[in-house]
């Protein structure tokens, strides 16, 4: 099964006016002159002064030309190849391709209880499984399924989650960076001959902390895909209204691209959309709330208008079930990231916000994914299709079309069969027991969990490799104190533990 | 001869798989020419529709699937059919079932699925088409000496003719004589209970099920 990218065959929702976009693209390059972004990298800061921006070494600001951002916003390239560590399962990001990648949580919940809880290694590794084998998720992120899981040391989560991902998917995947951890991801993905994607985070309004930059740099070197992301939030850390947050959030990525291109010119570069609204009464951010597909829209707008891809699609559901809610806010969060054109929408999986993940709402998300696919594909129009030899042979009534070879060839090119949405006649829902989607997709749950196979398994001198560098991170991070001895006692025995690592 | 009777009777059971008519058609001209007994030609394409029925019902095949197939086996029938008449040959089924949609409704979809099922499951089958009056049923009930009917209606307007033909039924003294089935989107349990009819299933495999169990067959 090679994976999916939705070839978008219809013209993108545009949210701006020309004036409305050129506005906001003015005010951004007025704000990277003016106002500037902070870089705690003495590195940075050099690097920037000697390709002509103008730095204060004492605020660690860099205020930025106009010219210099024109041209690494050319520099950075539209179109390019990733590699996954399956060739089929690599993809080109850029132009019409929207591809649908999953979407981390915390925590597991309890289907019963709806409690959170932390997951057990084997549920991580098996709801990796889960997702490699639902055909629309194209990618499995950082932080994917969960943030970590039992018995680990928080330290090690981002290590030990990406040698999950790498043993039980062939699917492009990515890795984070945290204490440096990103030295520990680039060598295992190149130990199993794949890329990666790590994001440089914005910690906004318009600052990069010192571990992003640094991160940044080895990701860069690498030779790997940068995602410069802003995950503001509009009216806490950046303006309440859609055209300010625009602004200070394109304003960041801009400066981690010029950063990319600058250490690197042609640096793979993604333009990332994470921002919400402010939850004026609990101050998190308000996941599922509409004026992220304003914002979203918007983004893909301009970042088109850039030519770069775009990842303007983050669907966090704020209910904390899998529910009606939560079916909505991810349908309409995807629709309108869809329409407007993001080469990626993340959706499969996660429940309130990035707080839960359970892979049964990946199965109920993987078919939101399949539809809004077969959406963007569009109306294939030919001779063929328009079938009007096919019309004139059945003419009216009795003829029919179901017995027509036409529609044996065309019916399911054209139609988008759902694998956990109820489709049954009432009677027949009846006499099956009343499934909903949800008990639908805890059925095909276990079946994947059960049968699926990662193909390829990694080879026995890539899985002493992955163990080798697992085994550099955990004495690195012993040595320098960042696991305790209780947790290294905990992890031992994990490590120890029958079955380990689950492959 | 051997050889050549493998080959008409695998390109009859192909045209079912294929959905192709033509092969079908010309199969059992071919089978009728070389003499091969037109029962055996039968139990081949029944066979073949029998899996694409299991099929079906399993979810792995289609309503175009079933349809397709269905329609390469109508084409070989009558030929066989004709040959067998000549022959004063019989086949053995678990029953002779008419159907067809009631008057005023020419959904046809529901009862196809049903019909090709049955006679995949074994019932000589005598679909009597769309639009069907009370009088139509009851004259071929008696021409087949039938001992099922399973009528067919899917809209809420036109399931009360359902009724409408088994009292016609008790009028014409046959209600006894043949178990009345009913179907379509609109029916359930609890109409065919008040109407008087012997069963209802809300499937097209079901309905086989229930038509076994109705005339008391495994």
């Amino acid at each position: 099964m090679a994976i999916k990218g939705f070839v978008r065959n219809m013209k993108p929702l545009e949210v701006l006016t020309e004036e409305q976009l050129e506005a906001i693209h003015s005010a951004t390059l007025h704000v990277l002159r003016k106002t500037g972004v902070r870089f705690d990298s003495k590195r940075a800061l050099q690097l920037f002064e000697k390709n002509g921006c103008w730095v204060d070494y004492d605020n660690n600001r860099v205020r930025f030309p106009e010219g210099l951002v024109e041209e690494c916003l050319r520099k950075a390239p539209s179109r390019f190849h990733v590699k996954a560590r399956n060739p089929d399962n690599d993809m080109v990001w850029g132009g019409n391709t929207t591809y649908f990648q999953a979407l981390s949580g915390t925590r597991t919940v309890d289907l019963d209880t709806w409690e959170p809880r932390t997951p057990t290694r084997k549920e991580y590794y098996e709801a990796i499984t889960v997702l490699d084998g639902l055909e629309n998720v194209s990618i499995i992120p950082w932080y994917t399924p969960w943030f970590g899981f039992q018995r680990i040391p928080p330290v090690m989560a981002m290590p030990e989650g990406l040698a999950g991902r790498l043993r039980n998917s062939s699917k492009f995947t990515c890795a984070g960076y945290s204490m440096g951890c990103e030295v520990f991801n680039i060598q295992m993905a190149q130990a199993v001959g794949a890329e990666l994607r790590t994001m440089m985070a914005a910690s906004p309004p318009l600052t990069f902390y010192e571990e992003t930059i640094a991160a940044a740099f080895r990701i860069i070197k690498a030779g790997f895909v940068l995602l410069p992301t802003s995950g503001c939030v509009y009216g806490g850390t950046a303006p309440a209204t859609i055209a300010g947050s625009l602004v200070s959030g394109n304003a960041e990525i801009i400066a981690g691209l010029v950063f990319a291109q600058l250490v690197r010119p042609g640096t793979r570069v993604i333009a990332q959309d994470f921002s919400f609204p402010q939850n004026m009464r609990t101050g998190a951010p308000a996941f599922g709330a509409i004026e992220i597909s304003l914002h979203q829209a918007a983004f893909n707008q301009i970042w088109h208008r850039y030519g770069i891809p775009t990842d303007g699609g983050v669907c966090y559901p704020n209910s904390k079930k899998i529910d009606y809610q939560a079916g909505y806010e991810k349908a309409i969060i995807a629709t309108i990231g869809s329409l407007s054109g993001t080469n990626t929408i993340w959706i499969q999986g996660a429940m309130y916000g990035e707080l839960a993940f359970h892979p049964v709402q990946a199965v109920i998300d993987d078919d939101i994914a399949g539809m809004l696919g077969r959406f963007l594909e569009g109306i294939d129009v030919t001779d063929e299709t328009l079938a009007v030899d096919v019309i004139d042979g059945v003419g009216p009534i009795p003829g029919h079309y179901l017995n027509r070879p036409h529609t044996r060839k065309w019916w399911k090119k054209e139609q988008f069969i759902p694998k956990s949405a109820d489709r049954l006649t009432h009677p027949e829902w009846l006499k099956q027991g009343k499934k909903d989607c949800i008990a639908l997709a805890r059925e095909m749950y276990e079946e994947i969990r059960v049968s699926h196979m990662v193909n390829p398994p990694l080879t026995e001198n890539q899985e002493q490799d992955i163990e080798r560098i697992l085994k550099e991170a955990r004495d690195y991070y012993k040595k320098r104190g960042l696991i305790s001895d209780t947790e290294w006692e905990e992890y031992k025995k994990d490590i120890a533990s029958p079955g380990y690592p689950y492959r | 001869m051997e050889e050549e009777k493998k080959v008409i009777l695998d390109n009859l059971r192909k045209a079912i798989f294929d959905y192709n008519n033509d092969l079908a058609f010309q199969s059992a001209k071919k089978a009728v020419e070389k003499g091969i007994d037109p029962i055996e030609a039968m139990n081949v394409m029944t066979g073949a529709i029998r899996e694409i029925g299991d099929a079906f019902g399993k979810g792995e095949l289609w309503l175009p699937d079933l349809v397709g197939a269905s329609d390469a086996m109508q084409s070989a029938n009558p030929v066989l059919e004709e040959e067998m008449k000549r022959k004063g040959a019989h086949r053995e089924s678990l029953g002779t079932v008419v159907a067809g949609t009631v008057f005023g409704d020419i959904h046809s979809i529901g009862k196809t699925m049903v019909t090709t099922l049955l006679t995949a499951a074994g019932f000589h089958v005598e679909d009597i088409g769309v639009n069907v009056k009370s009088e139509e049923f009851i004259e071929a009930i008696k021409k087949h000496d039938a001992n099922l009917l399973a009528m067919s209606a899917l809209m809420t307007t036109t399931m009360t003719e359902q009724e409408k033909v088994i009292e016609s039924l008790k009028k014409a003294g046959i209600r006894e004589k043949v178990k009345v089935m009913v179907g379509g989107a609109a029916v359930n349990d609890e109409f065919a209970e008040n109407i008087g009819a012997d069963g209802y299933d809300p499937t097209a495999p079901g309905a086989v099920e229930m038509a076994k169990k109705l005339l008391g067959k495994k």
